[in-house]
């Protein structure tokens, strides 16, 4: 097996390094090595795919329990860390300054609200989906049909995102045209997952998060020491680079009577720009109040992904489960303590208007080309970007999968299934979801972008709630799970509505105060503590919770 | 106890002494976190003064002067850097870029002989034309035709430092250049209503002391929540697996 990733992986550089080539460009055209290293990351999971195959459903599902805290803690990371992560995170501080930092902080804070509320508690309840545990817990079919339709809405919603994240690296990295990109993107990915279920896609994701990691410190390194900062760490050394955003620096930019220009031989210079760092800048146009909302969601948000949450299952102990949050968002941090360099050094790079307006999804790619980095580098770059685009879908797939197949076959439509069925029924749904996937992305619809952070606060107001306090207390009854759960859906239904109206051209009653209060992005500040205030009530004024459910939330799941 | 109510509990109400230890830890990471991220935002919020860059007590000297024809040559200067500071900014919106592309264009035409602003005009429609047919050229022939619209805009940037003072070779001079347009917006244009307010915009930042100082290189606020966050998040993390297991075992619970 080593030697057949060895040997890939040598024809890769190989074959790459004999037909590298300088980009002057920064938009589509065919790029050989780029694409010869992409083609060769693909093989490699395809195959880790074939080898790591699923043999029954606790494979498929849960990996059979063997993945190691540090291994489950990389699965963590690669799985979290999606082209919205490594492409979309910069591209929103490159386009919006402090605002950005909303969503690094966002989408690792949650990390800490899981750790401390969950991980450990849904490692001990012993149940293989999130559906599972809700349906369980809360003594109801009907709850367990509804959080698995949501688990598939969340994953289907997160997934739209990821695909114009393959997309547009596509599009870069080989010169096609969009649609191609994704349907070719879709078929490879829905290939391992079809194959390996979860165990393969752990596996591969292992695989997937050293090549992010890789390939995205890699360049912030080189761009460091390449215009004088500090180098040896990076994360730190961007510091200074900020500091020069913020005062300007003049040209012509020489450093020991080297002129410091980028790829196209502007001078590594910028005029006063203090929007890219203070708070809430106005000409950015958002406030305070969107920051702390837009940070809120997410982080609650993450707390309540199904394909996250789902992550804790694979890990032989409880113990195992409480170290991969750790391993996982150490890993996790890796990326984000960077990704706001690669928007830092964008801002300078592309200064001179002779650049032109660059699309903001792709100034991680951008950036390093107009560093001059090697192309081959920059090739790998985006080759990481897609690697973390698929290793989130995967494990989007599975979840969904899971949903349909364990939490509505087996459990609803056909109980006495066999296991050869069950993972035929998985595989289906796969298959299934991919292509729906796909179709919605290829319509470009306008909102893909917004979809990911909209499948946050989705789980946010629906899946968070249910867990939290399915955990916390025992006095969370049936009735009042789907009370708050509805409150969720509402506002949840509310938010999008009023979107779609406005980004069509409409206008609802009271457009503009729902489109600032409760927008699309960040709803949950709301949705969430509705919901579980809605469950609180709601429990205390019907029947209880039957006794065993309560005797066994005290003793396994909370010793 | 009734069956029903011996196995009642919340997070608030634990029901034995390691419950309660556990709901400490929790209860006080949970606060560490809250205050660590929402405090922090929430202290910038109040110390935050809306500050204006120097440049934008430039325009509002000399823009009316302008206005009113009166100004002079260096006046006129004065003018032009603080506009082309903001025009250089790449967040400026398309709608602002216009008008702020047309305010350049007129002060710079006005402060050079007609002959030479309809030389500097051609160049600039030639250099314009040439740009829209870049997005569809690959390879060699991108290069070369992007080598000529450099090639102009230079010889655009030489021409002007005679008149605006703006050196070729610095970044002022490549924003000037492509800045301007072809037309001339006459000084009391109606869209220049909007110049004041779009100056102000992007003039005005948010400032405070935990902005302004420094820290290993950041403005401190942007090392809080960009780099220490994160560390603290893990840290966390980290204090909270350590404490639990150590509980574990001081209590002799197995998992």
């Amino acid at each position: 097996m080593k030697k057949i990733f060895l040997s890939i992986i040598l024809f890769t550089v190989a074959v790459s390094a004999i037909n590298a080539e300088s980009l002057t460009q920064l938009e589509g055209s065919f790029k050989t090595g780029p694409a010869i290293i992409l083609i060769g990351t693909l093989l490699t999971f395809v195959l880790v795919g074939v080898f790591f195959k699923a043999k029954d459903p606790a494979d498929y599902y849960a990996a059979g329990r063997k993945i190691s805290r540090v291994g489950s803690g990389m699965a963590i990371a690669s799985n979290w860390m999606s082209a919205a992560s490594v492409l979309g995170m910069a591209g929103m501080m490159y386009g919006f300054g402090y605002n950005g930092l909303a969503y690094v902080v966002g989408w690792t804070g949650g990390y800490v609200l899981l750790l401390i509320l969950m991980a450990a508690q849904i490692r001990r309840y012993g149940k293989y989906t999130a559906p599972d545990f809700i349906g369980d817990r809360y003594y109801s079919r009907d709850l367990r049909i509804v959080s698995a339709i949501f688990t598939i809405l969340i994953s289907f919603a997160y997934c739209v995102g990821q695909f114009g994240g393959i997309g547009l690296m596509f599009k870069w990295i080989l010169g096609l045209n969009y649609t191609w990109a994704v349907i070719i993107g879709s078929s490879v990915v829905l290939m391992y997952t079809l194959i390996s279920g979860m165990i393969g896609a752990t596996k591969n994701m292992q695989i997937q998060y050293v090549i992010i990691v890789t390939s995205f410190l890699l360049p912030v390194f080189l761009m460091a020491f390449k215009f004088d900062y500090f180098w040896l760490v990076p994360q730190l050394g961007y510091g200074a680079v900020v500091t020069d955003i913020v005062q300007g620096i003049p040209a012509p930019n020489i450093v020991s009577d080297v002129p410091l220009v980028n790829a196209y031989g502007h001078d590594f210079a910028i005029v006063p720009s203090p929007e890219f760092a203070m708070p809430w800048d106005p000409s950015t146009g958002t406030t305070f109040f969107q920051w702390v909302a837009i940070c809120f969601s997410l982080m609650v948000g993450t707390a309540g992904l199904p394909h996250v949450i789902q992550r804790f299952y694979v890990v032989p102990k409880v113990s195992d489960a409480r170290w991969s949050v750790v391993w996982g968002l150490f890993f996790i941090c890796l990326v984000y303590w960077t990704a706001p360099a690669y928007a830092a050094f964008g801002k300078i790079l592309s200064a001179n208007p002779e650049v032109g307006t660059l699309a903001k999804d792709a100034i991680v790619v951008y950036t390093a080309q107009l560093g001059n980095i090697n192309s081959l580098v920059v090739g790998l770059l985006a080759a990481g970007a897609v690697s973390a685009a698929f290793s989130t879908v995967s494990g989007l797939l599975v979840a969904g999968a899971s949903a349909f197949s364990h939490d509505l076959y087996v459990r609803v439509i056909n109980p006495s299934s066999t296991p050869k069925s069950q993972l035929t029924v998985a595989r289906i749904g796969t298959i299934i979801m991919a292509l729906a996937v796909t179709i919605v992305a290829l319509l470009k619809l306008g909102l893909i972008a917004q979809l990911v952070s909209v499948a946050f606060s989705m789980a946010a107001c629906t899946i968070f709630p249910l867990f939290l306090l399915g955990i916390w207390w025992s006095g969370s009854n049936r009735a009042g799970a789907k009370a708050g759960l509805f409150t969720g859906i509402l506002i949840t239904t509310i938010s999008i509505t009023y979107f779609i109206v406005g980004l069509s051209g409409g206008k609802l009653p009271g457009q503009e105060f729902i489109s600032y209060w409760l927008n699309i992005w960040y709803f949950a500040w709301i949705g969430a503590p509705l919901a579980i205030i809605v469950n609180i009530i709601v429990s205390l004024f019907t029947a209880p919770t039957p006794p065993e459910i309560k005797k066994f939330l005290a003793e396994q799941v909370h010793n | 106890m009734e069956l029903t109510d011996q196995y009642n509990f919340s997070i608030f109400r634990p029901r034995n002494k390691h419950g309660r230890k556990n709901r400490n830890v929790i209860l006080t990471m949970l606060a560490i976190w809250a205050l660590a991220v929402f405090g922090f935002q929430l202290l910038l919020r109040v110390t935050e003064k809306p500050t204006p860059e120097p440049a934008l007590a430039e325009f509002d000297k000399t823009w009316p002067l302008f206005l009113s024809g009166s100004s002079n040559n260096d006046e006129k200067a004065l003018l032009l850097k603080s506009l082309i500071l903001v025009a250089g900014k790449t967040i400026v919106k398309p709608d602002d870029l216009r008008t702020l592309k047309g305010a350049v264009t007129a002060v710079t035409f006005s402060m050079m002989p007609d002959s030479v602003t309809e030389g500097i005009k051609r160049m600039t429609s030639e250099a314009a034309e040439m740009r829209a047919q870049l997005a569809s050229l690959r390879g060699e022939q991108y290069i070369l035709l992007s080598n000529r619209v450099k090639d102009i805009y230079s010889n655009i940037s030489g021409i002007l430092e005679d008149y605006t003072g703006i050196r070729k070779g610095s970044l002022e001079s490549v924003i000037l250049a492509h800045s301007l347009t072809a037309e001339t917006p006459v000084p009391d244009n109606i869209s220049f209503n909007n110049l004041p307010g779009i100056m102000k915009l992007y003039l005005t930042h948010n400032r405070s002391e935990l902005t302004d100082t420094v820290f290993l290189g950041f403005p401190f606020h942007y090392f809080y929540t960009a780099v220490f966050l994160l560390v603290l998040f893990v840290g966390l993390c980290i204090a909270y697996n350590i404490l639990i297991e150590w509980r574990l075992k001081k209590e002799g619970i197995t998992e």
